[in-house]
C-alpha cells in the first residue's frame, strides 16, 4: 500500500484509541457530589446536580454549635452559623468543585467528593 | 514503503492499534496507589495526598503538623513562641530557631513589608478574638513604637525581644509545615504529592500520569477562581484581605494583613498576592510581603530578587502575572478584568 494509506490508518487508529480511552477511563458526565463532614465523620452526601428544589437543614456539632446549610441546584453554602467568626458563612457558595468550606470551631467541612477542573485552590 | 504481504499488513495494522491503546492505559496507571489524609491542625484544615507511601508516612505528616503547632502557636500558652512573648526571652529548639532566623532574613529582605512583630497590631484590631474594632490615632502611634522586626534578636538558639514586642510566626508556619511534610513524604518514597494546608498549596513532582498539577487561584471578589496555574513541583501561596475582614459602621473594610509601618490594615491597591516558588516557607512569607508592598513595589522587588513568580489581583480586578509564569497560567473565562504580564525589563 502507499505510504499515505499507512499514515491514514495509523491516524485513524490513534483517534479511535483516544476516543475509546476517554470513554472507558474518563467515566460518565460528572455529578457534583459533596460530602459534609462533622468532626471527620461523613454525615451527608449530596449530588448537587441532582438537586431540583432548594433546601436548608441544620447541623449541630459535638460542642453544641449550629450551622444552617443551604442547598440549591448545583451549589451549597453555609447560610447561618453561631461560630464567632462566621468565616464559613463568608466563604459563600461552593460551586467550583475544588476548595472546601470549613467551619473550624464546629469541625464542619463541606468538600467536593471528586476532583474537577483543578487539583487544588490556592487561597 | 516496500510492498508488504496482505496478511502481514493486517497484523501490522492490528499491532499499531493495540500499541496506541495500551500506551494510553499505561500512561494513566503507574501501579502506585493514592493515599490521602485530612485533619485539623495549626488552626486550619489540612489535606495531604501522596502516591507510593505507607499509612505510617501519612500519619507522620499529621504528627509533624501537631508538633509544629505545639512549638509555634502564639495562642498556645506553652508553645515556645508564647513563652518568648510572655518572658521577653527564651531558648528555642533548633526547628523554631531555624524558622525564626529564616523569617527575620525575609523581613530584612522585604524591607519590613513582612514583619513578624506586627502581632500587637493584629490583636488591637480584634482579629485574634473576633471583637473587631478600629483603634484611635493615639493607640496606633503607641503600637508603632512596639512594632519592628529589628526589635527581635536571635543569637544561636537564644531569642530576645525589646520591651513591648510580641511576635507571631503565622505568616511562615504553614509554609514551613508544608516543606517539612514534603521532606517526610520524600523520605517515605513519594514521587508525587499534593498538599492543601488551609489554602497553602504545595506540590511534589507531577500528577501520576506525568501531567502538571492544576492549581486554581481564588478570585478575591467572587466564590470562583481567577485562573489556573500549571505546576510541576513547588508551592503556590496566596495572601489576601478577602478572607478575614470586618466592615465598620462607616462602611470601611478592614482586613487582618497589617502594614507594619502604619499598624493599620495594608491598603496598597491589591486584593490578593500569590507567590510561586520552590519553598513553602519562602512563598508563604512573600505572599504576605507582596500584598503589603502593592503592585509597583512588588514588581520592583521581583525584578531585583527573582527566584519566585507572582500573580497579583488589583482592587480594579486586573490580574498581573510575572513573565516566568505567563505560559502556564490561564485566566478563567469571565473572571477579572485585564491580564497584564510583568516583564523583567521595565515597560
Amino acid at each position: 500500500m502507499k505510504t499515505k494509506t499507512w499514515i491514514l490508518i495509523i491516524a485513524a487508529a490513534a483517534v479511535l484509541c483516544a476516543a475509546a480511552s476517554a470513554i472507558l477511563l474518563g467515566g460518565t458526565a460528572p455529578g457534583r457530589t459533596v460530602e459534609i463532614l462533622l468532626d471527620g465523620a461523613a454525615v451527608r452526601r449530596i449530588d448537587l446536580n441532582a438537586v431540583t428544589e432548594p433546601e436548608t437543614f441544620t447541623l449541630r456539632s459535638a460542642g453544641g454549635g449550629t450551622n444552617v446549610i443551604a442547598v440549591e441546584p448545583g451549589r451549597i453554602r453555609v447560610l447561618e452559623a453561631d461560630c464567632p467568626d462566621l468565616l464559613c458563612v463568608k466563604q459563600g457558595w461552593l460551586s467550583d468543585g475544588v476548595a472546601p468550606i470549613v467551619c473550624l470551631p464546629h469541625r464542619l467541612v463541606i468538600q467536593p467528593a471528586a476532583r474537577e477542573s483543578a487539583d487544588a485552590v490556592s487561597r | 514503503m516496500k510492498r508488504i504481504q496482505k496478511k502481514h499488513r493486517i497484523t501490522a495494522i492490528i499491532e499499531i492499534v493495540m500499541l496506541f491503546f495500551v500506551s494510553g492505559c499505561i500512561g494513566t496507571v503507574h501501579g502506585q496507589q493514592e493515599k490521602s489524609i485530612s485533619f485539623f491542625a495549626m488552626d486550619t484544615y489540612m489535606t495531604v495526598r501522596a502516591w507510593g507511601v505507607s499509612d505510617e508516612t501519612l500519619a507522620a505528616c499529621r504528627a509533624e503538623a501537631g508538633s509544629l503547632e505545639a512549638l509555634l502557636s502564639v495562642t498556645r500558652e506553652d508553645s515556645e513562641i508564647a513563652r518568648l512573648n510572655r518572658d521577653g526571652r527564651a531558648g528555642l529548639s533548633p526547628a523554631t530557631a531555624g524558622l525564626l532566623e529564616k523569617a527575620l532574613t525575609l523581613c530584612a529582605q522585604t524591607d519590613g513589608a513582612l514583619d513578624i512583630s506586627v502581632y500587637p497590631a493584629v490583636k488591637a484590631w480584634g482579629f485574634t478574638t473576633g471583637a473587631h474594632r478600629v483603634p484611635g490615632g493615639d493607640e496606633l502611634a503607641a503600637l508603632r513604637e512596639r512594632v519592628g522586626w529589628r526589635r527581635v534578636a536571635l543569637e544561636g538558639a537564644e531569642a530576645s525581644l525589646a520591651e513591648g514586642t510580641e511576635i507571631d510566626l503565622g505568616s511562615v508556619a504553614k509554609g514551613y509545615a508544608g516543606d517539612r511534610m514534603l521532606s517526610i513524604l520524600r523520605e517515605g518514597g513519594a514521587v508525587c504529592a499534593l498538599l492543601d494546608l488551609g489554602g497553602n498549596v504545595q506540590t511534589m513532582g507531577t500528577k501520576p500520569d506525568g501531567s502538571p498539577w492544576r492549581i486554581a487561584v481564588r478570585d478575591p471578589r467572587t466564590e470562583g477562581n481567577i485562573g489556573v496555574l500549571e505546576t510541576r513541583g513547588g508551592a503556590v501561596v496566596t495572601s489576601g484581605g478577602y478572607q478575614r475582614f470586618f466592615d465598620d459602621e462607616d462602611g470601611n473594610r478592614w482586613w487582618h494583613i497589617m502594614d507594619p509601618a502604619t499598624c493599620m490594615p495594608a491598603r496598597s491597591g491589591l486584593l490578593s498576592a500569590t507567590a510561586v516558588g520552590d519553598e513553602g516557607t519562602v512563598c508563604d512569607a512573600l505572599s504576605t510581603a507582596l500584598f503589603v508592598m502593592g503592585a509597583q513595589k512588588a514588581s520592583a522587588y521581583w525584578r531585583e530578587h527573582g527566584g519566585f513568580g507572582m500573580i497579583l489581583v488589583t482592587e480594579e480586578g486586573d490580574v498581573l502575572v510575572t513573565e516566568d509564569l505567563a505560559d502556564r497560567f490561564s485566566m478563567t473565562e469571565g473572571a477579572g478584568g485585564s491580564l497584564r504580564i510583568i516583564h523583567r525589563d521595565e515597560d
